[in-house]
């Protein structure tokens, strides 16, 4: 061992670092292969043209969605103009922004809860899926939650929730992991979804089988976003009460 | 700072710092270790060694760092994804173009000076109508539900339907709103307080041949429900005109501000 260590002694101290950058090197190599792997099988040449199609459409839609928040905004502020001093017209007004909240049109903070979940390291079955986010927004629902919202997606009584691959699809916006679900709701909103027999099976049945993180936190004020997608309606057309 | 005691070589022998030079040996002038030891092409060698590692390093990084995104999509997925971006783009192009007309219209009235009571009210009738707080009809379809299926089914079942551009729901008369919830056991399913009998139907507006099609396609909901529940039977009959109730949830917020 000392004959090594005297061998080694005696290296140009430019080919010990040398040697060492070239192990460093061979390692990235490898760890870069490595990492490609699970990916090689989608590796071919129309993804890059997808995946450019794919970035390039949801940046429009972001722009979209910001236009639509500018637009609500600007028109709010000219139909509170509009509703000056007379009676009727403030009346009118104030029940359309109490309708727009009532819509998750506006955004909102209140007490509440937020989850996060995280992708567990035991495959396929340990990945996130959009039953699992349903499923806990259901229980949210049922506790008593006023309000949610899935990363920067509000939730809405046409809120479809999709998988796509490891990732999901909300309110037509691409979301990847992790999801942090946050809701509004009674202060005692955590304790209640704790409570639930439904919650407690869906952690042991599910959550914790699989290695999926769920974690939470109880911030003082809790954020939700405007619903940014469509409310026009092309089929629906109000109907005169007590139809059903 | 303490020297270094390190034996330097030279040719035919080494020497100690400060070791006078052996008779015969011509005493260069005193310089950098590092630089006697490195040459140039061995430096040039180093510099090209340590910028293939930082392209590699940050390769590897950026590689982590796209991992939960699209890098991780199918090209089956990629396209599937590509289909649905850019259906609620069009929606989403389509609603930008009616609230700019609604803004131009607003402006012009406030120009001119007229009060804006009809904006308003039309305005007001739509969002509630949206929402659910209102009643709404129109064309769609009825979806039949018989036999024993779990909340779990049901809400595949009305997930479907809402990414098949349902624009109002209502289960066994009871208009879907954000909060309103179908869950329970097979043979105890349950709607907000209103319990759920052996069959019940589900209406939805909509258009009926986008509906029918996104629901009734082979490997389709239906098909993926009768997987999990083979005693349950749901039939899709398209309607030309369904009328949905208003909800009697309270959907006006308790705990929520409006955040300026």
């Amino acid at each position: 061992m000392s004959t090594l260590f005297a061998w080694i002694r005696r290296l140009p101290t430019v080919q010990v670092t040398l040697s060492v950058a070239l192990l460093v090197l061979g390692f990235l190599i490898a760890a870069q292969i490595a990492s490609e792997g699970p990916r090689v099988r989608y590796s071919t040449e129309e993804r890059t043209p997808l995946i450019e199609t794919a970035l390039r459409l949801q940046s429009e839609q972001e722009g979209f969605q910001a236009q639509i928040l500018a637009l609500r905004q600007e028109i709010g502020t000219l139909e509170a103009a509009g509703s000056g001093d007379a009676e009727e017209l403030r009346r009118l007004y104030g029940e359309l922004e109490a309708a727009r909240i009532s819509a998750g049109l506006v955004a909102v903070s209140g007490p509440g809860v937020a989850f996060r979940f995280e992708d567990g390291g035991l495959g396929v079955d340990s990945l996130v899926t959009a039953r699992d986010v349903r499923v806990l927004i259901q229980e949210l629902w049922l506790a008593g939650a006023e309000g949610i919202a899935v990363n920067d997606e509000r939730i809405v009584g046409t809120s479809a929730i999709l998988d796509i691959g490891g990732s999901m699809i909300i309110n037509s916006a691409y979301l990847a992991p992790l999801y942090e679900i946050r809701a509004i709701g009674p202060p005692d909103l955590y304790q209640r979804v704790q409570a639930s027999a439904s919650f407690v099976a869906f952690v042991q049945g599910r959550i914790e089988p699989a290695g999926i993180r769920l974690s939470v936190a109880q911030p003082e004020v809790v954020d939700l976003p405007a619903f940014a997608g469509t409310v026009s309606v092309r089929y629906a057309a109000p109907a005169p009460e007590g139809g059903g | 700072m303490t020297e270094s005691r390190v034996r330097v070589h030279v040719r035919g022998g080494s020497l100690a710092p400060g070791e006078p030079a052996p008779t015969g040996t011509r005493r260069r002038p005193p310089i950098h270790h590092a630089q006697r030891i490195i040459g140039p092409g061995s430096r040039l060698t180093l510099a090209l060694v340590a910028a293939l590692l930082g392209l590699l390093a940050v390769g590897q990084l950026r590689g982590q760092a796209n991992v939960p995104g699209l890098s991780i999509l199918s090209a089956t997925e990629l396209t599937q994804l590509i289909a649905n971006l850019a259906a609620g783009n069009d929606e989403l192009r389509g609603e930008v173009a009616d609230l700019g007309d609604r803004r131009a219209t607003l402006q012009s009235a406030r120009a001119r000076g007229e009060t804006t009571v009809d904006d308003l009210t039309e305005d007001l009738a739509a969002i509630r109508a949206w929402s659910g707080l209102t009643p709404v009809t129109g064309p769609g379809v009825a979806v039949t539900v018989r036999g024993s299926i779990g909340g779990d089914g049901i809400d595949d079942l009305l997930n479907e339907i809402r990414n098949a551009g349902a624009e109002a729901i209502s289960v066994d008369g009871v208009r879907i709103v954000s909060g309103a919830v179908v869950a329970g056991a097979p043979g105890a399913l349950s709607v907000g307080n209103q319990a759920l009998g052996e069959s019940f139907e589900i209406r939805v507006i909509g258009s009926p041949q986008i509906l029918t099609g996104t629901l009734t396609r082979t490997g389709g909901v239906i098909a993926q429900i009768g997987a999990t529940y083979p005693l349950a039977t749901i039939t899709v009959t398209p309607v030309d005109r369904l009328t949905l109730p208003a909800t009697d949830r309270t959907l006006a917020p308790t705990y929520s501000e409006p955040r300026l």
